[in-house]
Order: C-alpha cells, then structure tokens, then sequence
C-alpha cells in the first residue's frame, strides 16, 4: 500500500478529473430534467470541438483562444441543432428512445472524426498548463484548478439559476410536468433550446478541459461521458449537488486506486461500480423510472 | 413544429443550423489538408525498382498475397498499401523478368475464421504462388499451420508470437516483446537501479512482458510490471504512478501505440515529471516523428526509443528509394513515412529480389523455394543484413537495433546498433543460427 506522501499526487488528479466529470454531468442533468434526454453524444461533441481547435492551431496556425472559442461555439450550435431538428420529433418518444437517438449523433460524429483525423499521436496542452505551482510536494497545474474551479462554479451556479431565474424556474417547471408548463404558457420549445445550448458549451468546455487532462483522442473524449454518467445516474438525473459530490468521488476513486497495484487495472470500473452501488441503495427506498415525462414518475 | 420554424425563435435556429453545417465543412476541409507529414529526406523524381528498365512488363502475371488488420483503433493497412507502392514501382520498370506483379490483399477483423478463409481464399481461390505482407494482430496464430502444410513462406510483420517461434514466418520486424527488450537495454545502459514497465491491457501483455523481466533480472535490477487498460483515460495518474514505482535513479518504460505513450509522456511533462526518474524508454512505436513533433523539445535526448527499423530520413540509398517510392506510388498510404511502410516497402522489396532467381515457372514451390532462400539482404533500413534461413525452426532476422531519441520535433539516432539480448531464449537460438551459416548475413559461409 503506498503511503500517504504517495497518495497525494492522485487527490490533485482525483480532484481535476473530477470537476471535470461535475462540469459534464451537471450539462447532462440539466437538460435531462429539462427536455427528459440523457444526451449520450456529450463526449463526441465536446471531442469533435477540441479536435477542431487543435485542428485550427495546428494546421490553419490560428491563435489558441480564438481556436477554443470556435471549438466551444461549434459544440454550442451542432448540440442545438440536434435539439431543434431532431428534439421535438422525438419528444413524446420514450425516454430510452431519446437517448438511442443521442448514441446515434455520438458514432456519428465519432466515424466523422475518424475520417478528418487519423489515429496518430496529437496532444493538446492548454496555456493553462504551461504553468504549476506546488502544493507540498505536489505539482499543480492551472489547468487542474481551472477544472476543479469550475465544476463548482457551473454546478452551483447553475443550482442558483434554476432556482431565481425564470428561464431556470421554467425549466425545472418543465422537469416536472411538460404539458401542464406548457398550459401555463411557458414557450416549452424555447426553454428546450436554451437548455441543448448550455449542454453544447459545457461540452465543448469539458471537451477542451479533458482534451488536456486525459488526451486528445476521439475515442477516449467521446467515452468519457459514461465517468459523468455515472456521477449523474448516482444524483438520479435529478440533484446538481449530489451530481457534484458524485463526480468528485468518481475521480477520486479512479485516480486513487492508481497506485494500489492489486486494484490499478481494474479502476475503470469505478464508476460503473458505483453508480450500480448507489442505484442499488437508492432502489431499496424507491422505484426509480428512466420512462416517462422528465423525471422519473414526475416527481421532482 | 411548423409554426415553431416560422417564427422568430425558430428561424434563428434554422440560422445556426446553417452556422453548424458551415463550420462542419471547413472543419473537414482544414482537417483533410492537415493529415498529411512532410517528407523529409532527399527522394528521386522517377525511382528505379526491380530490373529498373522503365519498360512495361508484358508476361502473365505473378500473383503474391497479402492480409492487414483493418478494424476501429488498429490499421495496419498501411503495411500492404507499401508493399503495393513498391510492386508498382517494380511494374513500371519491367517488373520482374517481363512479368507484373499482381499484389491481392485482403483485410481483415481479429476474426479468427475470416482469418482462415482469407488465407484460403487468396491461396486456393486467386491463385497467389507467394505471401509478402502478413500485417495482422492474429494472423500468424491463426494460419502458420497452414501456410507450414502449404510449404509456403511468408514474409511477416506480425504482432502473434508464432510470427517470430514457427518454420514458415520471417518478420522484417521484431515485434513488441523484443522491441521492449531493447528499450529496457537501453535504459539499463544509463545505469538505472529499478525499472516501471508499462504497457496496455490487451491480449499477450504476458507473453510481452516476460521479455523485459528476463533481461533486467539478468542485469540484476528490479522490475515492476504493470497493465493499462486503452484508451488510457487517467494519464495523470499513470504518469504519477509508473515515476512512483521508479524512484529517482530508476527508469520508466512504455510499450504503447503512439496516442497512449503520447498521453502518458505528455502528462508526466506537464506534472514536471520528466526529469524525476534517470531514464525513459520506450518500445519501437514511439519511434515516429508524429509523436517526436507533439511532445516538443522538452524530451529531446531524455527519451529513449528502440528503432527495430532507421528513422525515415536516413542518408542512406534504400532509405532515399523508400521514400521515392512513397512519393511516387504511396499515395494510399495515409500514415506517409514511418514503421509500417518502411515494413511494407522491405517486403515489396525482399518478396521481389526472390522472385528475380526463380527460374522457369512461377509456382506456388518455386517461390517459395526462392524465398527461403533469401540471405543477406543489405538494407539501410536495418541494422543487418536481413534473411529467410531455409530450415530453421523460427525466425526473428531483425534481431539487431538503433536507440533513437527525439531531437527538436524529428527523431534521430542516438546510440548506434546494438543486439538484442541473448538472454531471451529464442534470440539465444537465432544467433547459433546465424553462427552455423554465417552466410545469412553476409559473412563468409562455414
């Protein structure tokens, strides 16, 4: 078992991996609750747009940040898009459908990325982790900070939002019961969209975060979304909190069981292992619904 | 939904659509031109294969075969698309003694029955008298019985073990066990005390790892061996973990394809991690200007790669027709210069030189007769001159390798060529081999 000292390196990885997870996660909840999809494509978008950056630095010699911005405007649009084109269409299918339909955008957007950039080795590093500082003896990059800063930020201002604004009383108005919101003249389609565009920016800010910390690798990108699934499969699509402190665990686990040898290679499994534990626990109390209107059996 | 697009809301959407659909295309379009590297290295503008007559063949056809992995994550298709390059460049220049080349390659899944079939087919079915271009994950395993039964010998560069432990397989590669045996001799020779071995979690991790454990424990220094499953998603955490293990005069060594060393190297970069071990290895994919390019300067010198194969931009004259040959006739090949297609250039060219002494018919015996007869291959590509050896129970001519090492965005040769260690029990086999015919590589026969 590696000491203390030894450990503390994986809290810092632990730590930044997971505001990364609460930063994707909370996108996922909040449009979940809003239009009732779990939106599978999450990753490939935000894939899609850091390999556009790279793309842009690299090849067409453009500066970073206009690069990223580009790369955070296209997941904004295409993750719209999606929701305007195909969202209604699907909008009285079942929940499972819904999310089917975003698997479909993630493979395809992953066999388009395939064919515009082969598998060779590319790395992104972000200005932000051309600079560290220690914390004892452990270096800090500005890019691990920055994930960790701000999946707390996105996660708890986000709570706020939804709780003071209209837009974000109407929302959770919709996760409740869509049609009864509807009634009450909240333009539903118009809340769904602005719910698609925030999920587009977090994902393609999450993109570029992990682009950095994990690697730029389409594969890699678009299947990191099962770690903030589970984060918010454990929050029951529900809490913003909850997703937060989910995700904090699943990073840690993960990074943690790095160094105990008997457990490294199977530490992926963590967040399978424990979004099935919580589900698990969470069922004993209460039947938990992935059909229906929004939220399982329109509580909420 | 119609009045929904027709308002005001709506038609601002429909615009971002658009705005989307814009983006995708230049996107696709920027993406396209960035793919392809620049040759380095000086090239001729018509190059000269085979008899080099510039004379379009008009014999029969000789029909050699050729299988590649080609599947989600792993493509070897450059290998065969080399290969062609080269049979192309034999074809326009007279091809060989008036007849073309007729290159068949198949490609296929780690499917062990379509690997079986294909084999037969191209055999059995098309009517190949020679096999030169055995790119595969499996198929080695899968078909050396056959091919043995068949009496045919296949030029290889396999990933399988009986690619390099069975009678009718000759790699132009030595493959990830050996590969990885020369990263560790190379770190060792920086008199490193403990060594992290690392490579991904797939199938024959233990048959690879075995390699490095026999030689550090014959040094004498202690070897920790650990799995990744890929894509690695935490490369913080693996950077951390393998320096760890390591210590401060130890050494880490990677046996990954480029993206996931790539991830690791660059995460360790990033947590100033790169000078907290005395030494980095790594196996022969590292062995790429892709990666040497993306890691920046920071590794030059300090990272160590075993070259089974030169780097691409030798002084050298095989080197300098390999990439003629690329710029002429390899625009298929979407990787451009590297391992793969300096394998598939070797095998055109070995598979060629056989089929230049045959004499009569070509046929499935007299082929392969002339190709277990191959010897003293003089290329630049290699370290030693390579060979078949007719009768021998394996094969693993490319037993001999470079040590290259990034140097500002290139990767150039730093230690000169060395053996791979005898203490491996099939290399230890190999070289009484080569010792009973010295012959093989160019020495006086006994």
């Amino acid at each position: 078992m590696p000491s203390w000292d030894e450990f503390q390196p994986f809290i810092v990885t632990g730590l930044a991996l997971g505001g990364v997870y609460a930063l994707s996660g909370a996108g996922m909840v909040v449009l979940y609750r809003t239009t009732g999809v779990l939106n599978l494509a999450f990753g490939a978008v935000g894939a899609m747009g850091a390999l556009i950056s790279w793309d842009l630095i690299n090849n067409s010699l453009w500066p970073e940040w206009p690069s990223y911005g580009v790369a955070v405007l296209f997941c904004a649009v295409v993750t719209l898009a999606y929701g305007a084109v195909i969202g209604p269409a699907l909008a009285g299918r079942d929940a499972l459908v819904k999310a089917t339909a975003t698997l479909g955008l993630a493979l395809i957007l992953l066999g388009t990325m395939s064919w515009i950039w082969s598998d060779k080795a590319r790395s992104q590093v972000l200005p932000t982790s051309t600079h560290a500082f220690d914390v004892g003896s452990v270096a800090v990059t500005w890019t691990q900070v920055v994930s960790f800063g701000l999946g707390v930020l996105v996660v708890f201002g986000t709570a706020a939002f939804l709780k003071y604004t209209n837009l974000g009383t109407a929302m959770r108005g919709l996760a409740n019961d869509r049609e009864i919101t509807a009634t009450l003249g909240v333009p539903v389609r118009w809340v769904e969209a602005q719910a698609w565009l925030v999920s587009g920016l977090l994902s393609g800010v999450s993109g570029l975060l992990l682009s950095d910390l994990v690697g730029l690798d389409a594969v890699s990108l678009t299947f990191l979304v099962i770690s903030s699934l589970a984060a918010a499969l454990i929050a029951q699509l529900r809490s913003l909190v909850v997703t937060f402190f989910a995700a904090l665990v699943v990073g840690l686990v993960s990074a943690m069981a790095s160094p105990i040898t008997s457990i490294s290679e199977y530490r992926n499994m963590a967040p399978f292992v424990l979004a099935i534990v919580a589900l698990l626990v969470i069922s004993r109390k209460r039947e938990i619904s992935f059909a229906g209107t929004g939220l399982g059996n329109g509580r909420g | 939904m119609k009045r929904y697009f027709g308002s005001k809301r709506g038609r601002s959407v429909t615009t971002l659509v658009v705005v989307a659909a814009g983006l995708s295309l230049v996107v696709a379009a920027c993406g396209g031109s960035g793919n392809k590297e620049s040759n380095a290295g000086s090239v001729v503008d018509n190059p000269k294969c085979g008899n080099g007559n510039g004379e379009k063949p008009t014999g029969t056809p000789i029909k050699i075969g050729g299988i590649a992995t080609k599947q989600p994550g792993t493509d070897f298709s450059d290998g065969v698309l080399t290969a062609k390059a080269y049979f192309d460049c034999v074809n326009a220049n007279g091809g060989v003694n008036g007849h073309p080349i007729q290159y068949i390659y198949e490609t296929e899944q780690t499917d062990p029955a379509q690997d079986a079939a294909l084999a037969r087919k191209l055999v059995e079915t098309e009517g190949v008298v020679g096999m030169a271009g055995g790119f595969s994950l499996i198929e080695c395993d899968v078909n050396h019985s056959y091919y043995e039964q068949k009496g045919i010998g296949v030029l290889n560069a396999g990933i399988a073990p009986s690619c390099w432990s069975t009678p009718n397989s000759a790699p132009v590669n030595m493959g990830p066990r050996y590969s990885s045996d020369g990263a560790v001799q190379a770190v060792i020779r920086q008199d490193v005390d403990k060594i992290a071995f690392d490579q991904s979690n797939v199938p024959g991790t233990g048959y690879i790892a075995a390699g490095p454990k026999i030689v550090a424990d014959a040094a004498g220094i202690p070897i920790e061996e650990n799995t990744d499953n890929v894509p690695i998603q935490d490369a913080n955490s693996v950077a951390v973990k393998l320096t760890q293990q390591a210590g401060s005069n130890g050494a880490v060594v990677l046996n990954f394809t480029p993206p996931e060393a790539l991830k690791i190297l660059q995460a360790a970069q990033q947590q100033g991690l790169e000078d907290s071990v005395k030494a980095w290895g790594c196996s022969t994919p590292c062995n790429t200007d892709f990666l040497a390019g993306a890691l920046g300067t920071k590794w030059d010198g300090k990272l160590l790669v075993n070259a089974e194969l030169n780097v691409t931009d030798f002084d050298g004259p095989d080197s300098e027709l390999y990439r003629s040959v690329m710029a002429k006739y390899g625009q298929d090949v979407t990787g451009g210069l590297g391992s793969f297609s300096q394998m598939g250039y070797l095998m055109g060219e070995f598979m060629t030189n056989a089929l230049e002494t045959v004499q009569g018919d070509y046929t499935l015996e007299s082929v392969n007769e002339a190709v277990f007869n191959l010897k003293n291959q003089e290329t630049d590509i290699l370290c030693n001159p390579w060979y078949f050896g007719k009768n021998a129970p394996l094969h693993i001519p490319n037993n001999v390798d470079w040590t290259s090492t990034p140097e500002s965005g290139h990767m150039v040769i730093k230690e000169d060529c060395f053996e791979i260690s005898e203490d491996e029990p099939d290399i230890a086999k190999v070289r009484q081999i080569e010792a009973a015919d010295p012959s093989l590589t160019g020495g006086e026969a006994g």
